[in-house]
């Protein structure tokens, strides 16, 4: 029996590493690995067993990894690593692909031209792997929010999964949701600062897309990608 | 993403954005304001408590000067125009003979004092023009889009965002922001994993304070920036023309690179780290005092990277002995003396200057805690700048450096790899390339800008700092 730690890994900078905590372990500059730092992990045959993670310079006993420093060096079986902190780039960099997933550079110009930042409320569709979400995140928190949208099932509950898991839920509203034919819902009109859309067929939402964009504001950037 | 207290309209000392078609310009609004647009000397008293975004028509009150109307939209010339304009099948029969306006330049000057609008004096051209209706629909509406540039009548008036700003700073002169390209500088902000309660440390000789002002835009008011410049007086154009408030602006602290690490490292025990420091810090006012000779003249030709390469190498940085560190520290003394001497005097009369209290305040928090990221966008050689404030960043936080040229980049990232204390190494330069949308004649534009910079970012980790 073992408890889920509430992590706050991507929320704050912290020294140490709990229980629960995303950490980045670092072998190269092209080879990086997003952990959870559990002691146990289920087996293929859904059986609780001790984590260890292979790498190519060998085995890390995930548990270890508990009251290490983050930025300090780890011995693998065969060598060693570093663990990161968590960030958006690095968690870019390490995700697993449900989709294609946008990169730093997009990222940073995409985020650049909607001018969002601590507070806004920023919409965007679809949610994809979650690479870009957790960036804008970063960016509005913690007063803001993110309304993100996919018409996928799974692609909505692994990505609620992974900010719920990464301590960042409460900074993010996650639907399942076709915007292009249904629209953005009820409750978001005129609630927006800047508006994301990274889709199909982006011209059937643009309609939708303009009319949660705040009333009132001088700002409403819409980015198509 | 108003704050409460950004008002939305024109106040007197706001800056403000004139955008005229793809035309814009920082202005600062004062009472009785006159800004000049190309030949066009605009009066600008009537925007003033009026919302941002508002259009306004320029209307004709003696040669060459303009007073503002407000207006609704904006008329273009092909709408009003071109719709009962015959238009012909190629241009077979067009010959540039220089004879097919039948208007003499001193008319067509005369229409324009006269104080004829826009458009008028554009019906009048293509009335008297003996070609205009053989020419193409395409051909037109390229002559009335030429002819637009000369005679709109409008202009809007908008917020300053840094994303303008950075925009019309690149545009209008690139060298006074080092080149530093909307896609660049968006890269720093974010490789820097800026948020809004952290404490960052930002490097800046002479970008007219741009960085600064997109990474305050991100921090808000719970934030801490450490604005780290060489020289007397940082530069802070980019900052003011945002209309930050007092509070937002407290996020900000303005330091000296010599004084600050005085302050924070030359109080401190003696220890290894002290020591590289100070050597640093004296390679330091040699490279930051060539950067501002070339700050003071600030034309591209003197735009260089000064030479002060380290003359060892990476490994065998020679250990000082404590009897050099005191040495070098009355060396950055020195170079601080004849600046404290001016300032006692003013000292004793008034209260601290306010350079003094922000120092205070840097100190202060860098002492509690480590920076949360370190940006360098240096006219210097980035070397020695790095190496003498990477002690003050956490570990496991990002690095970015920013340099118009690759090669001191290379060099840095050699020294960061030899160091042993900097992962995740990357050296990157991004191409910015704009497209023509029309229907059926979109393509890439011809010109694509060359030179966005260069940006090495890495990761600290804990090891050997030496």
């Amino acid at each position: 029996m073992f408890f889920i730690f509430s992590s706050m890994s991507f929320d704050c900078f912290k020294e140490t590493i709990e229980l629960g905590d995303t950490v980045m372990l670092y072998l190269g500059v092209n080879s990086m690995h997003a952990l959870e730092v559990q002691p146990k992990i289920k087996n293929k045959k859904e059986e609780m067993v001790e984590n260890v993670f292979q790498t190519t310079y060998g085995a890390l006993k995930v548990k270890d990894l508990v009251g290490k420093k983050y930025g300090s060096k780890v011995e693998l079986s065969k060598g060693w690593a570093y663990v990161l902190h968590p960030t958006p780039e690095l968690w870019t960099l390490t995700l697993p692909h449900r989709t294609q997933i946008i990169y730093t550079p997009d990222i940073s110009m995409i985020i650049f031209q909607l001018e969002i930042r601590s507070g806004s409320i920023v919409v965007e569709a679809g949610t994809g792997s979650g690479s870009l979400s957790h960036a804008m995140i970063r960016c509005i928190k913690p007063g803001g929010h993110l309304f993100t949208f996919d018409f996928h099932s799974h692609r909505v509950s692994v990505a609620q999964a992974e900010f719920e898991s990464h301590s960042i839920g409460q900074y993010v509203t996650v639907e399942q949701r076709d915007v292009c034919r249904d629209g953005f819902g009820a409750q978001l009109q005129g609630k927006a600062d800047a508006v994301f859309l990274d889709l199909p067929h982006p011209w059937e939402a643009v309609a939708c897309a303009a009319s949660v964009i705040k009333e009132s504001g001088e700002f409403g950037n819409i980015v198509i990608l | 993403m108003n704050n409460g207290n950004e008002s939305n309209v024109v106040r007197i000392g706001d800056y403000v954005i004139i955008q005229r078609q793809k035309y814009s310009k920082l202005h600062k609004i004062t009472k009785k304001c006159k800004v000049t647009l190309g030949k066009d000397h605009v009066e600008l008293d009537v925007i003033v408590g009026r919302p941002f975004w508002t259009t306004y028509k320029m209307e004709l009150k003696s040669k060459k000067l303009f007073s503002l109307v407000e207006c609704d939209g904006v008329e273009s010339l092909s709408e009003q125009l071109i719709k009962d304009v015959s238009s012909g099948i190629d241009n077979r029969n067009i010959f540039d003979d220089g004879s097919s306006q039948l208007l003499s330049k001193e008319e067509i000057v005369g229409l324009r004092d006269s104080g004829l609008s826009g458009s008028e004096i554009v019906g009048h051209l293509i009335g008297n023009s003996k070609t205009f209706h053989n020419k193409t629909e395409y051909a037109q509406e390229k002559y009335l889009l030429k002819k637009e540039k000369k005679y709109f009548e409008y202009m809007t008036i908008r917020r300053p965002t840094f994303r303008l700003v950075a925009q019309i700073m690149f545009k209008q002169d690139p060298g006074k922001i080092m080149w530093l390209r909307m896609d660049t500088l968006s890269q720093i902000t974010t490789s820097v994993g800026i948020h809004s309660h952290g404490t960052y440390l930002l490097y800046d000789s002479g970008c007219l304070g741009l960085p600064a002002a997109s990474m305050l835009h991100y921090v808000g008011e719970n934030g801490h920036i450490v604005n780290i410049h060489p020289g007397t007086l940082p530069q802070k154009e980019a900052i003011q023309a945002m209309n930050f408030s007092e509070d937002h602006l407290k996020s900000l602290m303005t330091v000296n690179i010599h004084k600050l690490l005085y302050n924070l490292l030359g109080n401190s025990s003696s220890h290894q780290e002290t020591t590289n420091s100070a050597e640093s810090l004296h390679e330091l006012s040699k490279s930051s005092d060539v950067a501002g000779e070339n700050l003071s003249k600030g034309d591209e030709s003197n735009f260089q990277i000064s030479d002060n390469k380290p003359a060892k190498g990476c490994e065998n940085v020679p250990k000082y002995s404590s009897e050099h560190l005191t040495e070098d520290r009355h060396l950055a003394e020195e170079g601080d003396s004849k600046k404290r001497k001016l300032q006692d005097g003013e000292i004793n009369i008034a209260k601290r200057p306010r350079w003094e209290l922000e120092m205070d305040r840097a100190v202060d928090l860098l002492r509690a805690h480590k920076a949360d990221g370190l940006v360098v966008v240096s006219r210097e050689h980035p070397l020695n700048i790095v190496a003498s404030l990477l002690p003050l960043l956490a570990v496991s936080r990002p690095l970015v450096v920013y340099c118009v040229l690759r090669e001191p980049l290379l060099d840095l990232y050699m020294h960061l790899k030899c160091r042993g204390d900097v992962v995740g190494l990357r050296l990157t330069e991004t191409w910015l390339r704009t497209h023509q949308v029309l229907p059926d004649r979109t393509h890439p534009d011809m010109l694509m800008d060359g030179g966005g910079g260069y940006l090495l970012v890495g990761t600290v980790v804990e090891g050997k700092r030496s």
